[in-house]
């Protein structure tokens, strides 16, 4: 009776490994969905402009701190839209890193879309205007079922890319 | 079940050896991670499959083990007090086995590899620590390099085991001799078991990760993976505040609320003759001998710690001078419980055995066995622990007849201490000191460790049994 119950035991125990181990399937996405995933980052333009110091500014500061130009550190936040078919599929307003706000802002996110054929437009303001894009990039693309579409900023370039598998 | 925790330490043995194999073969490279792992698996199915299968079912048999530990323990409630140290450093070897475990799915480079990535950057990418989101290296090709899988291995072969060791060190450095190797026949039973999984269930991998493809659905492992759904179900953040507000809980545990302090044992001196027997038999390392402080002539004298001392009275058990045959003095042994002295157990005796009962019982204190024994009327003595019982009071009991059997009962599934049932053996078996004196008919006492899950069954069985026994010996 012991043993019976000891290779119960057992068996339970290893079935338990076997299962769990691989089972259930998890399902991650519907079959005719892709995703589209937008990540970069990039350093938005200085708050203010550089001002030239000076002589009597120059003169108080102590002499191995005497630089001509006084140039503020922070960085203005990035305004990204990302448009699928016109529909808003990303909007973020992006804060640059650092303690001092100087660095860059990083843009991360993956949407789960509808395979097929789609308009996109990506749009970025840097420069702390109002009601104007800095940059854009505007592409029709066909995505296929389980396609990874990355948007990204290209800094060589300095433009939005599209980076798709067919490409 | 009281061989979890060391059979928790054999799986990652076998984890070890099976890892070291596996090691031999794997190029740390994108290209040679999977098909060096490929090879293994088809090509020498026969070592470097099995190898690999069984680097996975022990792997996922750890969290099985420590899970059902932790349940264990807290179902014991043997994590309060001056046991919250073990309690509190398991903790951080549970989120060592997970890094462990998740940072060996992704050095596959698997569809699983690949979901494992992007999802584990994505929780890491919460803390605020990187200025760039490392979750962006895993959505193209082009922007991993062979140099992630060299340190990918580097955590997973050489520094995470370094944590590990030291975590299981310290997290049994409060006991006294902790059991690092469960009993040869769980080894071989398991081993075998996990053998018999390997062969007729391999491990494989799944396709190829493709940054260009998002896998649409996995063959995922829950033992290790089952936080990951969340992470897109919720947010990386919340999953963070889920994992984090269990992590508190469990460590904080032993003082929500903490446990009402007993007594520690008590030593008196001019009893102690500095034989050590009580240092020896403490599972939790709490006495210490030093040097003679009054002047007696013997070398050493007994010191409790009552930062390690649980109470259990096993070194009462322990000690010669526990004996209830003394009647020039008075009975303090040279050491005991104050809450459950040598006196006040020989009175418990007494007591117990007016009536002359055919069975007299000892039973551990908040047992399911003394319940019973309560509940159908039998005499029983109450005892902290079994291992408290020191042999002579057996004696005491036997020969002077009190009783015609003796019953001492303990169960492994409800023991609050430990290695009590084990001395309690030995001493009876005249295999520990001190031992049960030979004119005491070892065949009127039954020992009735009863069946890990601590059903009354054996016990009553043996009761029968032994009340039969006295009764034809009364006729």
């Amino acid at each position: 009776m012991k043993l019976v119950g000891q290779v119960v035991l057992y068996a339970a125990f290893f079935a338990l490994l076997g299962v769990l181990s691989v089972r259930p399937r998890l399902r991650l996405m519907a079959d005719d969905e892709a995703i589209v995933s937008i990540s970069f980052s990039h350093a938005a333009r200085r708050v203010g402009e550089c001002r030239r110091l000076s002589q009597e500014e120059l003169m108080a500061l102590p002499p191995n701190m005497r630089k001509p130009e006084d140039c503020p550190r922070e960085r203005h936040p990035l305004q990204i839209v990302l448009l699928m078919d016109d529909q808003t599929l990303y909007a973020a307003v992006l804060p640059p890193t650092g303690l001092w706000a100087d660095g860059k802002s990083t843009a991360y996110q993956r949407i789960r879309v509808l395979a097929g054929t789609h308009d996109f437009a990506i749009r970025m303001n840097d420069s702390g205007t109002s009601g104007s894009f800095d940059f854009e990039n505007l592409s029709t693309i066909s995505l296929l079922p389980g396609e990874n579409l990355v948007v990204y900023f290209d800094a060589d370039s300095q433009q939005f890319k599209f980076h798709q598998v067919s490409q | 079940m009281k061989h979890l925790g060391s059979l928790t330490i054999f799986f990652s043995w076998i984890v070890l050896i099976s890892g070291i194999w596996l090691l031999i073969f794997y190029r740390t490279s994108v290209n040679g991670a999977f098909e060096s792992l490929e090879y293994l698996t088809h090509e020498q199915w026969y070592l470097g499959g099995i190898m690999r299968s069984l680097h996975r079912y022990a792997s996922d048999a750890m969290v099985v083990t420590i899970l059902l530990h932790i349940v264990r323990e807290f179902s014991r409630d043997t994590f309060r007090l001056n046991r919250w140290f073990s309690w509190s450093t398991g903790l951080p070897l549970v989120w060592m086995v997970f890094v462990f475990g998740i940072s060996g799915y992704w050095l596959v480079w698997d569809e699983l590899a690949q979901y494992v990535a992007i999802t584990s950057s994505e929780l890491l990418d919460v803390i605020p620590i990187f200025t760039s989101k490392m979750a962006a290296n895993f959505l193209m090709d082009s922007a991993l390099s062979d140099r992630f899988f060299t340190l990918m291995a580097f955590l997973h072969l050489i520094g995470l085991p370094i944590f590990l060791v030291f975590g299981i060190w310290l997290h049994v450095f409060r006991l006294s001799r902790p059991k690092i190797n469960p009993p040869k026949r769980l080894m071989a039973g398991t081993l075998l078991g996990m053998l018999l999984l390997a062969l007729l269930f391999p491990a494989h991998s799944q396709d190829k990760a493709n940054l260009a493809l998002a896998p649409q659905s996995l063959e995922l492992d829950w033992f290790y993976l089952h936080v990951y759904p969340l992470v897109e179900l919720w947010s990386p953040g919340w999953v963070w505040v889920l994992l984090t507000g269990i992590s508190a809980l469990i460590f904080f545990a032993p003082w929500l609320p903490p446990g009402k302090a007993q007594p520690v044992a008590a030593v008196d001196l001019d009893n102690c003759n500095g034989c050590q027997r009580c240092a020896d038999d403490c599972p939790y390392g709490a006495i210490e001998m030093l040097p003679r402080s009054d002047g007696k002539r013997y070398e050493y004298e007994v010191v409790v710690n009552p930062d390690l001392c649980t109470s259990c009275g096993i070194c009462v058990g322990a000690c010669p001078t526990a004996t209830p045959f003394r009647n020039q003095t008075a009975l303090i042994p040279g050491i005991d419980l104050p809450q459950r002295s040598a006196q006040d157990l020989k009175r418990s005796i007494d007591d117990a055995t007016v009536a002359k009962p055919l069975v007299l019982s000892f039973a551990c204190t908040g047992s399911s066995e003394l319940a019973w024994l309560k509940a159908n009327d039998k005499a029983v003595v109450e005892v902290a622990c079994i291992g408290q019982l020191p042999p002579p009071y057996l004696d005491y009991v036997l020969s002077r007849n009190l009783s015609d059997r003796v019953l001492l009962s303990g169960c492994a599934g409800n023991c609050r201490f430990r290695f009590g049932m084990e001395w309690t053996e030995q001493r009876i078996t005249r295999q520990r000191d001190p031992n049960l004196r030979r004119r005491v008919g070892a065949h009127r006492i039954a020992m009735a460790w009863v069946d890990p899950l601590c059903s009354v069954g054996g016990l009553k069985a043996q009761m029968a049994l032994l009340e039969k026994q006295a009764s034809e010996t009364a006729e």
